[in-house]
């Protein structure tokens, strides 16, 4: 289903799903923006994340001198 | 040389030795940025009057012993999403007109504490979500765009309309522009430095850091931007070393990374000339050069996206249900489409950045810091949309621009752009530097020796007044 795109009338009901109505003349942009967006991160379904988890915001590190 | 000229060190040198008068540089500075100003649209607001008092009092201090350090008296401009108490923090959007910041934030307060004279606030792109910032063109070309989103702090910096800068980078926002426009930029560690009272784009990948003319003046910035005082450290026994001014030319046993991936792959050739001409300067200095893979390559523009889209229109969720109209249209379409990214989406991309950091932390094990091009090309002419690569393919000038950048972004490694040359057209070239997390020191000491061995400095961008 991951190549599936979403029509003007399909990107209305999803964004007014998500409540954010938008008005007629911005379906097709709407849509044609969030395929493309959606065309790029699908990619990652190609991953294999086995028992990954979800990024954390800290990063672990110790600061250095730069000393060589 | 006028004054507006002068480097922070070389002026914060002459400041404290007593030869540089505060007010005298600000004047000078001043008088550039309202002669530049109309060709290059740097700056949203510059508040002249504050900027003449700071720099008075900063004079009567340092006459009186009290001396604050390098940055006292030294002019600076700030990213219009960096909050001054009592003024707008306009992220150079209509949505914003009413706004005005109650406090400073964390960043434009450690810089006043270190005595420094804020100019004005500069342009980014709206809410710093796109590449070109518009408002403001390139300080080498006003036919070339600016970059973006930190602009105006860019160009402010290379046309000597502030003597350094602050802006933020979530893809690139500090390194493109700066590399665009021939000046150093650093991003730092994640949460290196507070993002408090910064409008966020995406919080997962938003930096704040400085813009200067060089890499020995970023370094200077970023110690009075950290240190043993402040009251928003990242945390209690949070070792801070400072980042004090290298003289050493040395190299020796510095590991540099060269990609044989990702990095070079559609690159301009005037790039990857001034690039790998760096690369073999850095050689002479006694550095290794070692060849990098760069893992996981194929999934840095999903991974970019799969956080920033759905963060970015998170963050707008009020203001895109009540006041649509006031966002640009590029801005405003992407805020809307977000809202059809699913969560599924989301956790992908922040499973992925988990790999992502994982696999670059093996390969910063086998290497000190890894050398690349900051951007693939120079910068694009206002209102071309399309790159064309000799290889058939096609990339908006968007995505060419933070191809290169996203990578120090979703893992959060410091990432420093430094200037390598210039093309035929004689437009600035970048070179990145990235270490390991809290590696700052490290790359501003790697930056510094090549900044060392070039026969003066390239100057001021030669716009006419």
């Amino acid at each position: 289903m991951s190549d599936v795109e979403l029509t003007a009338t399909e990107a209305a009901r999803w964004a007014l799903r998500a409540g954010l109505p938008l008005e007629s003349e911005r379906h097709a942009e709407v849509a044609a923006t969030a395929n493309h967006i959606h065309a790029v991160v699908r990619t990652l379904r190609e991953l294999d994340f086995g028992e990954t988890p979800p990024a954390t915001h800290t990063i672990e590190a110790e600061a250095t001198d730069g000393a060589l | 040389m006028a004054l507006f000229e002068l480097t922070l060190a070389e002026a914060a040198d002459a400041v404290a030795q007593g030869e540089l008068s505060p007010a005298e540089l600000t004047g000078s500075v001043l008088e550039r940025l309202d002669a530049v100003e109309e060709r290059l649209g740097a700056y949203v607001a510059v508040s002249r009057e504050t900027a003449r008092e700071s720099a008075a009092l900063a004079e009567r201090e340092i006459a009186a012993g009290r001396y604050r350090g390098p940055l006292h008296g030294i002019p600076f401009g700030l990213k219009d999403l960096i909050d001054v108490a009592g003024l707008p923090t306009t992220a150079s959007s209509r949505v914003r007109a009413e706004h005005v910041a109650q406090a400073d934030s964390a960043v434009a307060r450690r810089l006043f504490d270190a005595g420094a004279v804020f100019l004005g606030k500069t342009h980014t792109h709206e809410f710093a979500y796109g590449l070109t910032t518009p408002q403001t063109r390139n300080a080498w070309d006003q036919g070339r765009i600016a970059g973006g989103s930190s602009g105006g702090s860019a160009v402010a910096v290379a046309a000597g309309a502030a003597t350094f800068a602050l802006g933020t980078d979530t893809g690139g926002s500090i390194r493109v522009p700066a590399a665009l426009n021939g000046v150093v930029g650093l991003k730092p560690t994640y949460d290196l430095l507070s993002r408090h009272g910064v409008t966020s784009l995406s919080w997962s990948l938003d930096h704040v850091g400085p813009l200067a003319r060089t890499v020995r003046d970023a370094a200077l910035v970023l110690s009075a931007l950290t240190g043993e005082d402040s009251e928003d450290a990242v945390g209690p026994g949070v070792a801070r070393p400072g980042y004090p001014p290298s003289e050493e030319e040395d190299l020796t046993g510095l590991r540099i990374g060269v990609p044989v991936n990702y990095y070079f792959d559609r690159v301009s050739p005037a790039v990857e000339t001034a690039v790998r001409g760096a690369l073999a300067q850095m050689s002479d200095l006694g550095a290794e050069l070692v060849e990098v893979e760069i893992p996981l390559a194929r999934y840095v523009q999903a991974t970019q996206w799969g956080l920033m889209v759905p963060e970015a229109t998170a963050y707008h969720e009020q203001a895109l249900r009540s006041v649509p109209e006031l966002y640009a249209p590029d801005v405003r379409v992407l805020l809307e489409a977000g809202e059809l990214l699913s969560a599924g989406d989301y956790l992908r991309a922040q499973r992925a950045r988990t790999l992502m950091r994982q696999a670059w932390g093996q390969v910063l094990e086998q290497v000190d810091v890894i050398a690349a091009p900051t951007v693939p090309m120079t910068a694009a002419e206002v209102g071309q949309d399309i790159v064309e690569w000799p290889d058939g393919t096609t990339e908006s000038v968007s995505d060419a621009y933070v191809r290169l950048s996203a990578p120090a972004n979703i893992t959060g490694i410091p990432a420093l752009t430094l200037p390598v040359g210039r093309d035929q057209a004689g437009l600035p070239i970048g070179m990145q530097l990235m270490g390991p997390p809290m590696g700052e020191a490290l790359v501003l000491r790697a930056g510094q020796a090549y900044e060392a061995v070039q026969d003066g400095r390239d100057g001021l961008a030669p716009v006419a007044a």
